[in-house]
């Protein structure tokens, strides 16, 4: 009982102590069904409603002159609406230009990185996902801002460095000694953003929750029994460089805009390829109407590696068949990487009030390596903030 | 003769209500009358939007802010902001929801306005022309 009070009475110091506690938040209902047999950024022909709908709250609060905590508590419709700590940081306004971060935090890749989730932020129903959905968004670690002017020109520096652990191929991907250097100016209507990241990548195939890649983690494991060690941990993603580029241009006449952006990831010692997304977006904005197109593209165009390490096992002495097996997995598991298609998708946005947007888009995947995965996907949304 | 005399004063008082209609929808920008610092539009556009925290001679700025229902708001937002309410909105979702600011106090209507710059020094708002009083000092923009 005592110890109740006390705590309810440090609380309520606490709460007396400092300025008011900020609480605001953000919703995005998403629902989207494809056309028959077809399935597009985990939707299939059945409507849904949780792939990428969201819910979350912000909660900041100034400790002192200086400093402000920032809590982003976030419940996606794909984890079953169970809401995390996405975010969770402190800002140290150092001067009036410095800010510096420190927590878990988004990391600034992109042009709409920070607001990714904010979907009344943007045009879009959803951020492009062929180049947005990268497996690196959230950092922990620090990120100091710099912004300042030059005469007309806006300009902003940013660097972060730390950690990461995210998901490709369906297993656990974790990025060591992280870290991202951003550079952005603006005069008026024109923008102009460019980011440079390297990271120590690693891969563990063996989480992975898809069989090809668990057969593929097998392989390399008995190719790695069998005595190729260094070519096994050639194609492996083991504490290997990986390295993200991106530039971005945005011209915004206000009555209509266009804006591109194009990325490249690489680990260049391993066995996946270099992968590049780009998208073109333009659309006008007309009373509360803003329609828009958008053209997005990826592209994992594999060349193989590693050939003298590869030529090393014809001449091991191995069976014949054993041979086949494991010079068909070295090269095999890079040409899988080759990839390419492309998104057309048309958007309207309607303001229904200064805090409500409802958006309808559809989006047609063409796959340029075949028609397998071709896809048409209609989705709804309602974006709210507060 | 007679019609034309009639004529001329009646153009007169035309002319001038159509003067007065549009003064009294102009809007202003309004400081504390102690605030001497020089300000143009880019900069109450700097303020508005967060991006500049202090005025050209250095000290504090807070900008104080309408709702949206209030008639100079949407005016000050198309002309000074170059923006819809519905655009600047969305600019303001993108900082807070990044940490990265707190858009401006939004009172109910210009005579809040008036009396909240009036009794701070480092307010910068805005007002229809036909609300202001002595308390404040109007800034004239070019």
């Amino acid at each position: 009982m005592k110890k109740i009070i006390t705590l309810s009475m440090l609380t309520m110091a606490s709460f007396a102590g400092h300025a008011e506690l900020r609480i605001n938040g953000f919703a995005n209902l998403v629902g989207g069904l494809t056309s028959s047999d077809e399935t597009l950024y985990g939707y299939d022909d059945k409507m849904s409603f949780s792939q990428e709908s969201l819910f979350a709250i912000q909660i900041s609060g100034d400790i002192n002159d200086k400093m402000t905590a920032t809590g982003q508590l976030v419940a996606r419709g794909e984890n079953d609406y169970k809401a995390e700590f996405e975010w969770a940081y402190i800002t140290y306004s150092a001067t009036d230009k410095l800010n510096i971060s420190a927590g878990r935090l988004r990391l600034p890749l992109f042009n709409y990185s920070t607001s990714k989730d904010v979907g009344y932020s943007y045009h879009w129903l959803t951020t492009p996902n062929v180049v947005y959905n990268v497996p690196f968004n959230n950092l922990d670690g620090v990120k100091f801002e710099y912004s300042d002017y030059a005469g007309d020109w806006e300009y902003n520096l940013s660097t972060a460095l730390g950690t990461y652990k995210g998901e490709s191929l369906g297993a656990i991907n974790e990025g060591k000694n992280t870290y991202l250097l951003s550079a952005e100016a603006s005069y008026e209507w024109f923008k102009i953003r460019g980011v440079f990241g390297a990271t120590k990548a690693t891969l563990d195939l063996a989480t992975s929750d898809s069989p090809s890649t668990l057969g593929f983690a097998a392989g390399l494991a008995a190719m790695r029994a069998a005595g190729f060690v260094e070519l096994e941990d050639a194609l492996q993603i083991r504490d290997d460089t990986g390295k993200f580029l991106g530039l971005s241009l945005q011209v915004d006449k206000f009555d209509w805009f266009v804006t591109g952006e194009i990325t490249s990831v690489d680990v260049e010692d391993s066995f996946a390829a270099k992968d590049i997304a780009y998208y073109v977006t333009a659309g006008i904005r007309h009373e509360k109407w803003t329609p828009s197109l958008t053209y997005q593209k990826f592209k994992s165009d594999p060349e193989i590696k590693f050939q003298n390490l590869i030529n090393q096992i014809a001449t091991s002495g191995l069976p014949a068949a054993n041979i086949a097996q494991l010079t068909g997995l070295a090269i095999g598991g890079q040409l899988a990487q080759d990839d390419e298609y492309n998104v057309w998708s048309a958007t309207i946005r309607y303001d229904l009030d200064t805090n409500v947007a409802l958006k309808a888009d559809i989006s047609k995947l063409s796959d340029d390596s075949g028609d397998v995965r071709d896809a048409t996907l209609v989705r709804f949304a309602v974006n709210y903030v507060f | 003769m007679l019609p034309k005399r009639i004529y001329k004063p009646l153009l007169a008082a035309v002319l001038l209500s159509s003067v007065s209609g549009i003064a009294s929808a102009e809007l202003v920008v309004i400081v504390h009358p102690s605030n001497a610092a020089t300000i143009d539009s880019t900069q109450v556009q700097r303020i508005f939007l967060g991006k500049e925290k202090k005025f050209a001679d250095g000290n504090e700025a807070t900008p104080i802010n309408t709702v949206a229902s209030n008639a100079s708001r949407e005016q000050f937002d198309t002309k000074i902001l170059e923006r819809s309410s519905s655009q600047v909105a969305a600019y303001w979702s993108k900082l807070v929801f990044t940490g990265k600011g707190i858009p401006p106090k939004e009172l109910e209507n210009d005579a809040a306005v008036i009396a909240t710059v009036a009794a701070d020094a480092s307010a910068i708002g805005y007002v229809d022309s036909a609300a202001v009083t002595g308390a404040v000092k109007v800034i004239t923009l070019n």
